[in-house]
């Protein structure tokens, strides 16, 4: 047989080429920055060195590696989901998944293009380290994300032995409550209301006590005595020892006599310096009265007592250090899916999440007031939705637009390939430079200018799948057709056959219905493969349907009710993502909320019956 | 690789046993490089310089087997082989230790019948297998388990408890407890099984065992949906692990993974339905499906260009048929990467390359609109799908083409679930072989096993009894032995029954590596173990908490337990149908600490009366009826003040007990049942006067404070537990189940209350209020 010729076209080598080289640049090669591996044996070594980076940068981009983020292919969130649906989406994978890498990049742009990156990757465990019971009970994992990892070659090991461990804010308190040894110099000191009778009987009592106690202190410095007598004086003044310095327990029934103490003492004895112990269970069991040699002997106990504080909280905190610089350093924080990463960090790192959007708002931003989502930037320079990840998003704008960026990194770190994680923190920053640039927004500028446009745009806004939804009923569902609907257009439909296709079951819905056969009144789209959303495009139309296939009242739909096909309207679905436990099958949630829901009126029914029984008595 | 025989004259091969001159002379050759082949009457060795030696015994049957095995292999009787082929050897082996240790895998094959090479004291790695090993070693391992008297096995998870209340309570009634196992084995990952065989040689008086330890995964490898591969971690059992040394490194990346028979029907059953859908949405039968739209101008020039392309190839693929003259073949380069011709089938073809999807898609568009004789169809070429276009002279043909393509599709799909099975060959093993499976406190490994490689978990202990006996119809369970045997118990000197302890005081022979035929014991079993091809009687790897290691100490354990009840190995064919084992077999610990068994061959649940709880069992007589369940209260309350306030109100002896699930929740043990429910009413009462005087002087003040305090009566208890839901504080969890309950569990309260209701109405006056004590009761 001849070979076949081939047409020499020259388009087609043309065509060829240019193929060529968006799979070079599509494909995963994986850039080689260096960036600094944090765990438990470098920690403390790092967090100087990162506070000194924050605080020297202009932005601080992070990104999280978790061990999941959704159970099932409609946990994601949807371009149907509106906010509230999407953060209870996010809430629920916060809560279940646990955080193993957490990289931070403090960074600079300069006019020049010039993006200066010192990315830290921190690997993370949370595990029992107080002794006082798991943080962190469970967590949930997916294979295929802890899969992901290990094709980067993702030591386990290393994260699991010697991950940095943290408590969030609420568990912080909470353990401090519980251990309770902790020994407080700083009282706050509230406003100093007026006194009673009692408290300055108390106030005086006490004044008395620590005066002899003083005295007594000083009088026995210029004897040796024998121990006997120092155990007697020792049992009747109630001093005792701390460190090498004499000190005295005063017992207190309350938090205002802690004050008075607190009060008294700073007024009267100027050598004196009072602690707090803190009870078991919280609150504070006595006060106790250090007695120091000079003035100078006091600054030493109060910077010695301080540092210990210090370094009793940093033991708590771990990992959460890194957090609360950032927090307190009040820069821009960047990140690339901000909804997903900050019900992560607000859940690990602050306390657990709130049951609404708007709480979570609020309480995010008082962590953090500034927060810049790269996929909304992302959304001004042209059509989003298929740059969703960070490679596609950088060649997508290196193709479109001309803003060249120069990384520099001036730190050293191991450029061995298996221990060289949390390159996307570098992308996020390096992504940001163009967007930067992209759309003339000056870095420089735009942070001394807190009215800036930048800030505008995307300050404590999410991303909220790929729609851009101004009020929070509407959502767009299509994306080749963005038009906004509102949600009472929606309705779910399920309890046809698995793995059916959006079009088919189109057809057959209008067929089922005069009304549903003509053209554009609605469309149908698939959300997994056992349920599927219809879209009414106009108004009234979905309470119509939903009645419809409750009553039967068309024969094609009554058919279709009768071979099981079920529909609730978008209430249920927000009912769904409310629940505790979201489900894996859409569907089979659905018809569970809704079994719920008509029973719930059934009860109603069966309450007032009984009263009409009562009554006829 | 070349392999050039040097032809040995035969003198000189019958004389090979003192043939030094001839080795020498091939050593000087073998020095040269060239590869050699030495005839023996009992051997011939065949050397590659650059990869390994391979010697073959004589006889052809015998499979070959490389050069550790032969070294050692003395008992041969290769005394022939001349010193100086063992040292040239030897020296060999040095340099390619590296080499071997790859082929060592393919050795286990063929076994010496005696090997007398194991050591005194020897502690070689135990077998892990992972994914890269699996299929040689689950070779062996078969015809291990073939060959074995018993099979022990050990499992490590990711975590037991799903939050902390899950753990065994003394208040937990049977079917409580198999709900909080069943809940363990729903959400937690095994990560390492461990399965050692051991087989009675009766001409060694010996055991031999085989300890496999086994890296497992649930990494998704075919369909299905994420979600049921999903699993849980208990942060603490994962340090555990840690301590441990476990490798989790090798379980991600390393680990083999499975399906359950019920996830293997589930895509077959796909698999099945798309086979015969397939045909209905083939170009030629419906059109429904939506071409891409050719929106972008890249689109419309590519498929310009396609066709364009595509109808050359065609007119001329015409021209050639009509015999016309062809054209001379000068195409670029660059286009016969992408498009290249071929024959598949015998039918001319172009195989797509490097297309992306959307191209591909467009160009199935362009074929299937413009040209009738050309298709575009999928086939599979060994790993990966290949997209060509086919030119076929009738529609016969192309059908009969793309029937074959998609039979081919269907054929890989049905090899890919077959891999996909991975570790549950393991199990199917066990279960086909019907052999003992012999484990150390195994409820909860069983239906791990049940779990992941049979299926979901029946709801109730009565239908789970037969789901285990018809997969293992023989388990043991050697803390139920060791416990209720009063032999082994003298044996144990009422030691601990745990692994490590049972195994270090039945066994010290083995655990402690030294033979000690002293006074505490008089007739230790030998165990042998046998890694590949190295073998040891005091073997210790000494890795506990490693699942294979820790099935061998089982398997050794029980071994050691059957010697001292008196059984023995040779002369039984079945150690199942052995009668002093009988009053064993199948039964298991639901849970240990209170003594609870299940027969699984009855279904049958009791206590057992073992020393250790006929004490405890006498002190308190539980009943389920009596208990309310109180959750939510201020932490701060603690047993004593919970009684205290419940006794000003009922009585001094109304409550029998109180027992803490955690800080904010409690059993309270009354001494009737009828207390139970009039605890309730009084409860719900004194909420709906939460703002009288009379409430804050109530004795129930301290137990109500906060308002977040709940109560329900033992069957909400079992509603809790069987809930999939697992918060960490159990008024949480309760919290959580009640409000999803209040509706549903109200019907069913109903009735249970409406004789009640009738009873109490008769008695009461007939006041409203009494009907909205009724109704909070059941809503609670």
């Amino acid at each position: 047989m001849p070979p076949f010729p081939m047409l020499r076209g020259r388009f087609l080598c043309t065509q060829s080429s240019t193929f060529f080289f968006n799979q070079s640049s599509g494909g995963r090669r994986r850039p080689q920055w260096p960036i600094k591996q944090v765990t438990k044996s470098n920690f403390s070594d790092s967090l100087d060195e990162i506070k000194n980076h924050i605080s020297n940068s202009d932005f601080v981009a992070v990104s999280l590696q978790t061990t999941g983020s959704y159970s099932s292919p409609w946990h994601r969130v949807l371009p149907l989901d509106t906010p509230e649906t999407a953060y209870l989406k996010a809430k629920y994978a916060a809560e279940r998944f646990q955080i193993l890498q957490f990289a931070v990049c403090p960074f600079n742009v300069r006019v020049s293009n010039k993006l200066t990156v010192n990315p830290f990757n921190f690997h993370l465990f949370q595990r029992d380290e107080l002794k006082i019971g798991a943080p962190c009970y469970s967590f949930s994992c997916q294979p295929s994300y802890l899969a992901a990892m290990a094709r980067e070659d993702f030591d386990f090991n290393v994260c699991i032995y010697d991950g940095i461990s943290y408590l969030s804010r609420a568990q912080e308190s909470e353990a401090k409550h519980q251990i309770g040894s902790s020994v407080s110099s700083a009282f706050v000191a509230q406003t100093s209301s007026s006194r009673s009778v009692a408290d300055n009987v108390f106030v005086e009592r006490i004044k008395s006590r620590v005066g002899h106690w003083i005295s007594a202190c000083k009088h026995s410095d210029t004897k040796t005595d024998d121990a006997l007598v120092n155990s007697l004086r020792k049992l009747i003044l109630g001093g005792d020892e701390y460190g090498s310095r004499p000190s005295l327990n005063i017992d207190v029934c309350s938090e205002r006599q802690v004050q008075l103490v607190f009060e008294m003492v700073k007024s009267h004895y100027e050598n004196v310096v009072p602690l707090t112990i803190a009870a078991k269970g919280g609150g504070t069991q006595s006060v106790r009265v250090v007695l120091t040699s000079s003035k100078e002997d006091r600054d030493l106990l109060e910077k010695d007592l301080k540092n210990m504080e210090e370094e009793q909280s940093k033991r708590i905190r771990g990992f959460r250090e890194v957090i609360e610089l950032i927090s307190t350093s009040q820069k821009p924080v960047v990140a690339h899916n901000s909804l997903n990463d900050f019900t992560f960090i607000h859940s690990k790192f602050i306390s657990p999440l709130p049951p609404t959007m708007d709480e979570f708002r609020n309480s995010l931003h008082s962590v953090f007031h500034d927060i810049r989502d790269i996929n909304h930037l992302m959304k001004e320079v042209g059509p989003i939705n298929k740059y969703t990840n960070l490679p596609s998003a950088t060649s997508y704008l290196k193709r479109k637009f001309f803003a060249p960026v120069e990384i520099d990194i001036p730190q050293k770190a191991s450029m061995e390939e298996c221990k060289n994680h949390g390159h996307n923190v570098v992308r996020i920053s390096e992504l940001f430079a163009r967007l930067c640039f992209i759309l003339k927004l000056n870095p420089e500028t735009v942070n001394q200018n807190p009215d800036g446009p930048l800030l505008k745009l995307d300050s404590n806004m999410f991303n909220l799948g790929s729609n851009g939804f101004q009020e929070t009923d509407d959502i767009s569902v299509w994306t080749h057709n963005p038009r906004k609907i509102s949600i009472n257009n929606l309705v779910f439909l399920w309890g046809f056959r698995s793995g059916i296709s959006a079009g088919k079951l189109k057809n057959m819905l209008c067929k089922s219905h005069d009304v549903l056969s003509e053209d554009e009144v609605f469309d149908v789209r698939l959300v997994d493969k056992n349920c599927a959303v219809v879209v009414f495009w106009k108004n009234g139309l979905s309470e119509w349907f939903l009645d419809a296939i409750g009553s039967g009242s068309g024969d094609g739909l009554r058919e279709l009710a009768a071979e099981g096909l079920m529909a609730a309207g978008y209430e249920a679905y927000k009912r769904v993502c409310k629940s505790e436990i979201l489900g894996a099958d859409l569907a089979a949630s659905l018809a569970e909320i809704d079994r719920d829901h008509i029973e719930e009126s059934a009860e109603v029914y069966w309450n007032s019956e009984l009263m009409i029984n009562f009554d006829d008595l | 690789m070349v392999v050039s025989e040097i032809v040995i004259p035969k003198k000189q091969k019958r004389n090979s046993s003192k043939g030094c001159e001839l080795v020498t002379c091939l050593n000087s050759k073998l020095k040269s490089g060239f590869n050699l082949v030495f005839h023996s009457p009992l051997l011939c060795v065949i050397v590659f310089p650059n990869a390994h030696i391979t010697l073959y015994p004589f006889t052809p049957a015998r499979p070959p087997v490389s050069l550790p095995a032969a070294l050692g292999g003395q008992s041969w009787g290769h005394e022939e082989v001349s010193e100086s082929v063992k040292e040239y050897i030897v020296m060999k082996q040095r340099l390619m230790v590296r080499a071997f240790s790859r082929t060592l895998t393919l050795v286990q094959s063929y076994r010496p019948s005696r090997t007398a090479f194991s050591t005194a004291s020897s502690s070689f790695a135990i077998k892990n297998v992972t994914k890269s090993n699996f299929d040689s070693s689950l070779a062996d391992l078969r015809r291990h388990v073939r060959d074995s008297d018993f099979v022990a096995i050990d499992l490590e998870m990711t975590g037991v408890m799903s939050s902390p209340w899950r753990e065994s309570f003394e208040f937990d009634r049977f079917d409580i407890r198999y709900l909080k196992v069943k809940d363990s084995a729903e959400k937690f990952a095994v990560v390492q099984f461990g399965v050692c065989p051991f087989r009675w040689d009766p001409t060694k008086q010996s055991f031999i065992a085989h300890p496999h330890n086994f890296y497992i995964f649930p990494r998704q490898e075919i369909g299905g949906d994420d979600s049921s591969y999903e699993f849980l971690c208990q942060t603490s059992s994962i340090e555990f692990l840690a301590k441990y040394q476990f490798d989790f490194n090798t379980c991600v990346k390393e680990g083999i993974s499975y399906l359950s028979r019920a996830q293997e029907d589930d895509v077959r059953l796909q698999l099945h339905s798309a086979h015969e859908n397939e045909p209905s949405e083939s170009p030629y039968t419906a059109k429904e499906f939506k071409d891409v739209p050719l929106v972008r101008m890249a689109d419309i020039l590519f498929v310009d260009r396609m066709k364009n392309k595509i109808s050359e190839w065609h007119d001329d693929l015409l021209q050639i048929r009509n015999g016309g003259s062809h054209r001379t073949q000068e195409d670029s380069n660059d286009s016969s990467d992408q498009f290249q011709a071929i024959f598949f089938k015998t039918c001319p073809s172009i195989k797509l390359n490097g297309f992306t999807s959307r191209q591909l898609r467009l160009i199935k568009s362009v074929v299937e609109k413009s040209f009738k004789d050309l298709a575009y169809i999928r086939v599979n070429n060994g790993s990966c799908f290949q997209q060509i276009i086919v030119y076929t002279n009738s529609r016969r043909e192309l059908e009969l083409l793309m029937n074959e393509a998609k039979e081919s599709h269907f054929k890989v799909a049905e090899m890919k679930i077959e891999a996909a099975i991975g570790f549950r060959h393991v199990i199917d093993l066990l279960s086909s072989e019907q052999k003992l499976i012999v484990g150390h406190n195994c409820f909860l490994d069983i239906a791990h096993i049940c779990r992941k490689f049979v299926g979901p978990l029946p709801s109730n202990l009565e239908e789970y009894a037969p789901l285990v006996q018809k997969n293992f119809p023989f388990i043991i369970d050697t803390k139920i032995l060791l416990n209720a045997c009063n032999i082994l118990q003298l044996k144990m000197k009422k030691s601990s029954t745990s692994l490590a302890k049972a195994f270090a005081i039945l066994c010290p022979h083995i655990a402690s590596g030294v033979d000690s035929f002293g006074s505490a014991h008089n007739n230790p079993v030998a165990v042998e173990v046998q890694v590949d091809d190295m073998r040891s009687s005091n073997w210790n790897s000494g890795a506990k908490h490693e699942a294979g290691y820790d099935a061998f100490m089982t398997g050794c354990i029980f071994a050691q337990s059957c010697n001292h009840l008196g059984i023995n190995f040779t002369s039984h064919s079945t150690l199942m149908k052995e009668d002093k084992l009988q009053n064993y077999i199948n039964l298991l610990y639901l849970s240990w600490s209170s003594g609870d068994t299940v027969d699984l061959k009855s279904g049958q649940t009791r206590t057992e009366s073992s020393s250790l709880n006929v004490f405890k069992n006498q002190q308190l007589k539980i009943l389920f009826p009596n208990i309310v369940l109180i959750w939510g209260f201020p932490s701060k309350l603690k047993a004593r003040e919970i009684k205290e306030s419940l006794t000003k109100v009922f009585g001094l002896t109304s409550v029998t007990s109180i027992f803490h699930l955690d800080k904010t929740a409690v059993f309270v043990q009354f001494i009737k049942p009828e207390l139970v429910s009039d605890f309730l009413k009084l409860k719900s009462t004194i909420e709906k006067k939460k703002n009288d005087a009379i409430y804050v002087l109530h004795p129930f003040s301290d137990l109500l404070e906060g308002g977040r305090t709940g109560a329900a009566c033992y069957e909400v208890y079992k509603e809790i537990c069987g809930s999939p839901i697992s918060k960490p504080l159990f008024a949480d969890q309760a919290e959580a189940i009640t409000v999803n309950l209040d509706s549903k569990r109200l019907e069913s309260m109903a009735h249970k209350t409406d004789s009640f209701a009738e009873s109490e109405s008769a008695i009461d006056t007939k006041t409203a209020e009494t009907t909205g004590e009724i109704l909070g009761l059941a809503s609670c």
